[in-house]
């Protein structure tokens, strides 16, 4: 899901597109090739838009841009790990998403059975770290969100889904699997509230998970790093998260909060594309 | 202005205005294929425009550099302030201070019952939630760094082979010779037992950063901010926090202090070892 900022963005650079379109005729027996120029820089739009990690990394490999984020350190052209060069021997550092959803920030899900998952987490959490036999470190970036903003914001959006099931409901073409959705969503929310009502903070949350690999070539520590990342996948998998290795400029974010972090939640919100 | 805003102000002018001029030249004077050359460089002047949504910091090195490895900056990544106690790191005019506060957690979930499982989780989002300023809240799995350890004991080992090859030869010795020979047979176990397997340490902190123009600002506002933290911290889990300082905040920080170079040597003779015999 992209975030609003980037709709604008979007929009504002697609108008030398509608421009051009507007204008075909002038091109004349080469409006075919303009047609291609403006299909292919829609799609690569799309792409920055929506995938932006596969495109970036994708050019980066083929002709083989490494950037330096900071002196000893280097970003190969797979843009998934740093390097650091220390005493012959090369350390890669690579991460990985752990939200419930990847590259974004969410509020905790409502889920069922919420208590006895709450009580295994414990033990779940000490199996992964026992089955761990290299260095890691899992971040948790968070920010308390004001309670009454919070409210007010999953009030409107359940005055909307009410309305849309009313809608739902008056229409003579409804089915019933919209219909249940609408409901889903509307309990989701209603959870979401009834928790603020006990009290308890809404919170905005990015999470990640960071670990070291070393090699004696660059080539090493890299699939040294990955066979560690692969491990700890695994280890992580009885949390049920969903995890995802970070590349591209989220690599390069990510190492830089290693010394300076987002001091506001704007920050963060115009570094990741985010989920409210 | 902001430089992102500027780099896509002018991404977008020079888009626009390349994109104008194409469509303003009259047909008799030129050639289809410069009318195609013109839309090429105005689309790709709107990808570029795009593309400073988030790769403001890439572009302007890479436009300046046109080489393929571009530097972002030749600084090192961080310092340590005046008193130790901060990591300083410069954006651009700014400073930004990050101090790290340690959470002294001792408890594991095999003495707990069920009931004080589901506590610890809850305390854990009550402590997640506790400011509405970013805090980055960390576990942290590293190596120890045995070598200190290792060191005493070959020498203590040293020790106690001196007396026994004193014991051989004849010469006096303060212990009776099982003693010594006991001895030198347990600090011998004890050291291939430490050197053979690598030990972990699990440490929990929490960072906090504030920026601003001037450094010592920067880390006043840092250390302001990691009070109300530790002070958050006291009131979740009832214990009494500390702010890491000195040579410590290197293991937080630095990729080699997660492992040590001693054992990442032994790491790889091992390995080595494996693949030839």
């Amino acid at each position: 899901m992209v975030s609003q900022d980037t709709l604008v963005y979007l929009l504002f650079s697609s108008v030398v597109l509608f421009f051009a379109l507007a204008n075909i005729g002038i091109f004349g027996p080469l409006s075919f090739a303009a047609y291609f120029l403006m299909a292919v820089t829609g799609i690569v739009l799309g792409m920055l838009a929506f995938a932006d990690f596969l495109l970036f990394t994708f050019i980066t490999s083929v002709l083989g841009i490494t950037f330096e984020p900071a002196r000893n350190y280097k970003i190969g052209k797979h843009q998934d790990a740093v390097m650091k060069f220390v005493n012959g021997i090369y350390y890669a550092t690579g991460y990985v998403t752990c939200n419930l959803f990847a590259y974004v920030f969410k509020e905790e899900s409502i889920i069922e059975g919420e208590d006895e998952r709450q009580a295994q987490a414990p033990d779940i959490w000490e199996r992964a770290i026992m089955s761990i036999p290299f260095p890691f470190k899992f971040n948790v970036i968070s920010a308390a969100r004001d309670t009454q903003k919070v409210r007010d914001e999953l009030e409107g959006k359940r005055a909307y889904q009410e309305f849309q099931l009313s809608r739902a409901y008056q229409s003579h073409s409804a089915d019933q699997t919209g219909i249940t959705d609408i409901q889903r969503k509307i309990s989701v929310i209603q959870a979401k509230i009834d928790r603020i009502s006990r009290d308890e903070q809404p919170v905005a949350t990015l999470m990640y998970v960071e670990t070291t690999a070393v090699g004696v070539s660059e080539a090493a520590a890299g699939d040294a790093l990955t066979a560690q990342i692969k491990q700890l996948e695994l280890a992580l998998g009885g949390f049920d998260l969903q995890t995802t290795r970070i590349v591209g400029r989220e690599l390069y974010q990510l190492f830089n909060y290693n010394f300076s972090l987002p001091t506001t939640s704007a920050e963060i919100k115009s570094a990741f594309d985010t989920e409210e | 202005m902001d430089k992102k805003i500027l780099l896509l102000m002018g991404f977008l002018g020079a888009s626009v205005l390349v994109m104008v001029i194409d469509v303003s030249l009259p047909n008799a004077l030129v050639d289809p294929l410069i009318r195609i050359l013109l839309l090429a460089i105005a689309l790709f002047l709107s990808i570029m425009a795009f593309s400073t949504r988030f790769y403001t910091y890439l572009l302007l090195p890479m436009l300046k550099q046109r080489s393929r490895h571009v530097v972002l900056s030749t600084d090192d990544a961080y310092w340590l302030s005046a008193g130790q106690d901060a990591v300083m790191h410069r954006e651009g005019i700014l400073f930004a201070a990050t101090v790290l506060v340690k959470i002294p957690m001792y408890v594991s979930a095999t003495q707990m019952n069920p009931e004080e499982k589901l506590n610890f989780t809850r305390q854990v989002a009550r402590l997640v939630a506790l400011s509405q300023e970013p805090v980055r809240f960390t576990t942290q799995l590293h190596m120890m760094n045995k070598d200190n350890y290792i060191k005493t004991l070959r020498d203590t080992i040293n020790e106690v082979d001196t007396m026994e090859a004193a014991l051989m030869s004849g010469g006096t010795v303060s212990e009776p010779e099982q003693v010594i020979k006991g001895k030198s047979s347990m600090w011998h176990h004890m050291l291939d037992n430490v050197a053979s397997t690598p030990s972990f340490e699990l440490v929990s902190f929490a960072a906090v950063s504030a920026r601003s123009p001037k450094e010592f600002e920067a880390v006043a506002e840092a250390q302001r901010r990691a009070r109300e933290v530790i002070s958050g911290i006291s009131a979740v889990f009832g214990v009494s926090s500390s702010i890491v300082t000195g040579s410590e905040i290197l293991k937080f920080v630095e990729p080699e202090y997660s492992i040590p170079y001693s054992t990442v040597a032994e790491q790889i003779s091992k390995s080595v070892r494996e693949q030839v015999i």
